[in-house]
């Protein structure tokens, strides 16, 4: 059986000296040679994992023809963003995962590393331009220029509304410009279909942030809530507001905003950081902070590595770049010295029977806690969104997400949401596909009668 | 342990110490070659194509095409080369050297002349007595060559496989076997007519004609020289099942050994061929790919072919399945068999589905990502095969005898 094709990737004492891309792309014969991997399956199940439904061995297929823009297309007829999914998207936990080549015992084919190798030799050619309804007189606002936000404007467009964008941003993208960071997709892809999607008439309002629905609602026919989740859920002990603890949300976007000339990010140079949490945020914050020039980086994360969440590929990452992790330890109190962090206190944490989630609980060790030195700590146990905002929008609310019915409408007639500020944070994937399928619920919904 | 299995070979008299030998091409070019390939342990080899010194014969640049799928390099290989233009007082000197060096190995020298039978007689008799064991007589050559009334030229008319034959045999005092063209209506006939010509032994195929392909983005025809083509010699992989079917086709009509030739390039190519009646087998395209060295393979495979299956001598299995060749109307029409998918086996990726269903018998039931595997539905399957043989999962689909009903 043939193995999957791996691209070489820049050695981890070359790459944290810079926040640029580190892993090559497929050239043509390797992207040959991946492509004839794919069995071609009949509605195959990587189709369905992806939540864009990208029909996968229809783009596989093209490549393997040699015809890469029609590959391309085919990817984009789903998935308006599907070059910065194709750098971004967690396929060991998606299209990759589900690959029928795993049961064969064999590596799943490379679906990401094609998916670039598609969209590079598109952006070679120019972007796709699909067609475009003739225009109707309908209005709908957008609050959120991320992917969900972004994703709805241009499926609305393209059916012929007039869409607005609204954004407390500088610039559209959401966290594709201000979460993630470059070393995994080169801010340009996301520029360049940002830029795409604008193209299709929207206008865009930047360094808008909306409070008051009702006026929009005075003015548009329907909108669209994709406002993400800015705030990082905090770990509630003591020395939390101490300087130099940084929730890991804004650490991330002061470090984009820094990368981006815009701003500074924290002085983390020759620092020990010690990074609270074992998603991927965790993961980036740890990396961002080696790049930073942090002398040692810890990730401490309650359970064992079985359970943490983040996918596999970023911990060897993090892992070969020499990001330390502190397992089943958690956090109970981070000290300081004038105001400022100098160590953080932890316990061992034992694992127990697994919960209804499958995830195994994991309870105190008595008296096994120790202290470590630290200078910097980053916070990233989760996000939420603004609640303050949310609160200003009068939407029925759960968990501190905006409720929505199965078709993406929210408690208030007109207004539908989705992406992160709905399902809590997932992923740039999930947050397009929600964002296209709640404006088939608003063309329906305007299409009903309302103005 | 048990003794090694014998895979010396008879063929005319000779006894060869296995049965790979190099075809007449572009690896048997010169006496040089020749002999690093019997050093790397070839059993015989066929010469490059010898004329008469009277005849032009011109290389092209280039001459060479390929045809891959998907990240195969070679399926097909194209040539438009012509024979061998070294002047045949140079052969003489060689193949004397040759022998010298390798007196057990079968040397084969390849001829081709004009359709004069004198030509024939005199060139089969100079390179006989230069010392060769065998001639071929090349009436195969598709392209260039059957321009100038040679090569496929003659294989194509029975009348001149007869005379030049018959022309070449007076010449000569070695054995003669005489190399046919795949490119008639009826090969086994034109074998048929060289046995009665008196051929010591027929060899099968030359290179089938075809056309490589197109350069779609300059318009030129492939191979290219200085944009223009020509029709060229189809040789490798793709071949091979056209070379066994000549082979089988030869073997069944006559009584003269024949070596098979077309798209050899492992030992199981080689066993094929040798269970469809093939006395030997001759390579070409495999070696210019890969190099002589290929030849530790094809030995050692087939060595550990014949142990594992319990032979003793390669001789065993020459022909072996040639009485199960037979025709269509000889075949039974009552035996009924049904496919049958392991549910444990089938990795749900509906290639089976969808090949039955738009190109079958709408027979197999599959429902995507449910988990279910794909099921047949034993009245509507037509036992045609296409899923059986589709299934990228070894093993998972098989056979299922049914009662007639
Ligand atoms: C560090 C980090 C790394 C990540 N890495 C990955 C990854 O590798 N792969 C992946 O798929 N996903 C990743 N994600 C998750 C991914 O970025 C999000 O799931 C996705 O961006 C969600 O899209 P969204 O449109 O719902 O929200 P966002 O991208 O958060 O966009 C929301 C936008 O709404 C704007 N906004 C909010 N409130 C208002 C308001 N009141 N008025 C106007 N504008 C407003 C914000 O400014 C923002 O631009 C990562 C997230 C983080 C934090
Ligand atoms: C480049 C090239 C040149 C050839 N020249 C000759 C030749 O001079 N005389 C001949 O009898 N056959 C010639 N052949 C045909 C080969 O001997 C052989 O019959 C054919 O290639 C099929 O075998 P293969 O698939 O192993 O290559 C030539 C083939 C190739 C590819
Ligand atoms: S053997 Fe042919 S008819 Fe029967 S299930 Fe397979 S593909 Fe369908």
């Amino acid at each position: 059986m043939s193995g999957r094709t791996h691209p070489p990737i820049l050695p981890p004492q070359v790459r944290i000296k810079t926040f640029e891309p580190y892993a090559e792309n497929l050239d043509d014969r390797m992207a040959l040679y991946e492509a004839s991997r794919c069995i071609t399956c009949y509605e195959p199940p990587c189709k369905e994992a992806c939540p864009t439904h990208i029909d996968i061995p229809e783009f596989i297929h093209r490549i393997k023809s040699g015809n890469y823009y029609g590959a391309a297309k085919v990817i984009r007829q789903s998935n308006i963003f599907g070059g910065e999914c194709a750098y971004v998207c967690p396929v060991e936990r998606l299209c990759e995962e589900k690959c029928v080549r795993n049961s064969l015992k064999d590596e799943p084919v490379a679906i990401s590393l094609l998916q670039r190798f598609a969209f590079e030799k598109e952006r070679k050619k120019g972007i796709i331009k699909f067609e475009k309804a003739p225009p109707k007189k309908k209005k709908v606002a957008v609050v959120g220029a991320g992917p969900a936000g972004l994703s709805a404007a241009y499926e609305l467009a393209r059916k012929g509304y007039k869409v607005t964008v609204f954004d407390s941003n500088p610039k559209a993208g959401g966290l594709m410009l201000y979460g993630i960071l470059p070393w995994k997709a080169s801010w340009e892809v996301a520029e360049s279909e940002i830029k795409n999607i604008l193209e299709y008439g929207i206008e865009f309002v930047p360094s808008k942030k909306v409070s008051d629905l009702k006026a929009l609602l005075n003015e548009y026919g329907a909108v669209f809530i994709g406002a993400g989740t800015s705030k990082s859920a905090k770990l509630g002990i003591e020395g939390e507001d101490l300087k130099g603890v940084y929730p890991a949300q804004d650490f991330l976007y002061d470090v984009a905003r820094h990368l981006q000339k815009k701003g500074k990010a924290p002085d983390l140079k020759g620092k020990r950081v010690a990074i609270i949490g074992g998603g991927d945020t965790a993961i980036d914050a740890s990396m961002a902070s080696l790049r930073l020039g942090a002398e040692r980086v810890y990730i401490i994360y309650r359970r064992s590595l079985a359970e943490m969440p983040a996918v596999p590929y970023g911990r060897k990452q993090a892992k070969e770049e020499g990001v330390e992790f502190l397992l089943l330890s958690s956090p109970v109190r981070i000290h300081g010295k004038n105001g400022a962090v100098t160590a953080i206190e932890c316990v061992k944490m034992a694992l127990g029977e697994p919960d209804q989630s499958g995830r195994r609980a994991v309870t105190p060790i008595k008296g096994s806690e120790f202290k470590m030195d630290i200078d910097a700590v980053i916070v990233a146990v989760g996000q939420k969104p603004d609640q303050e905002a949310l609160k200003s929008f009068g939407l029925k609310l759960k968990n501190g997400l905006i409720e929505t019915d199965n078709k993406f409408a929210t408690s208030i007639k007109g207004v539908f949401a989705g992406g992160d500020v709905v399902n809590g944070g997932e992923t740039v994937v999930k947050a397009t596909a929600e964002g296209k399928l709640a404006a088939e619920s608003i063309d329906q919904f305007l299409k009903g009668g309302s103005k | 342990m048990v003794s090694k299995p014998d895979i010396s070979v008879k063929f005319c008299g000779y006894e060869i110490e296995n049965p790979f030998l190099l075809s007449s091409a572009p690896p048997t070019c010169t006496g040089e070659m020749i002999q690093r390939a019997f050093k790397a342990g070839w059993g015989g080899a066929v010469t490059k194509t010898i004329k008469p010194d009277k005849t032009p014969v011109y290389d092209l640049k280039n001459r060479f095409g390929r045809m891959g799928i998907e990240d195969k390099q070679l399926v097909l290989f194209e040539n438009i080369e012509e024979v061998s233009k070294r002047p045949v007082g140079t052969w003489v000197k060689e193949i004397k050297e040759i022998k010298k060096a390798f007196p057990d190995k079968l040397l084969v020298g390849s001829l081709m002349a004009e359709p004069k039978e004198d030509d024939w007689e005199d060139l089969a008799r100079v390179i006989s007595e230069a010392g060769v064991d065998m001639l071929e007589l090349n009436f195969g050559c598709p392209h260039g060559m059957p321009e100038r009334g040679m090569g496929a030229f003659c294989g194509q008319r029975p009348e001149l496989i007869d005379s030049l034959t018959k022309a070449a045999k007076r010449g000569s005092s070695v054995p003669v076997m005489v190399k046919l063209t795949p490119n008639v209506t009826d090969i086994a006939y034109m074998a048929k007519t060289a046995e009665q010509a008196g051929a010591d032994a027929t060899s099968a195929i030359n290179t089938v004609l075809g056309l490589i392909g197109v350069n779609i983005d300059t318009f030129e025809p492939m191979p290219s020289v200085d944009g223009k083509s020509t029709f060229g010699g189809m040789s490798g992989p793709g071949v091979k099942p056209i070379g066994m079917r000549c082979v089988a086709q030869i073997a069944q009509a006559t009584n003269i050994p024949v070596s098979g030739i077309g798209g050899i390039s492992t030992w199981k190519d080689a066993v094929e061929y040798l269970l469809i009646g093939a006395a030997n087998v001759q390579v070409c395209t495999a070696v210019m790919w890969r190099g002589y060295r290929i030849v530790g393979d094809l030995v050692d495979g087939l060595t550990n072919y014949l142990s594992d299956k319990g032979f003793k001598s390669v001789n065993e299995i020459i022909g072996k399945t040639l009485p199960r060749l037979t025709s269509w109307s000889k075949l039974d029409k009552d035996w009924k068999v049904v496919a049958n998918i392991d549910k444990d086996k089938c990795i749900k990726c509906g290639v089976c589905y969808i090949g039955c269903y738009d190109g079958g018998y709408q027979a197999i039931k599959f429902e995507p990502n449910t988990g279910k595997a794909a099921e047949v539905d034993e009245e509507k399957c037509d036992a045609c095969s296409l899923c059986y043989l589709s299934c990228p999962v070894p093993g998972c689909i098989t056979w299922k005898r049914v009662q007639q009903k």
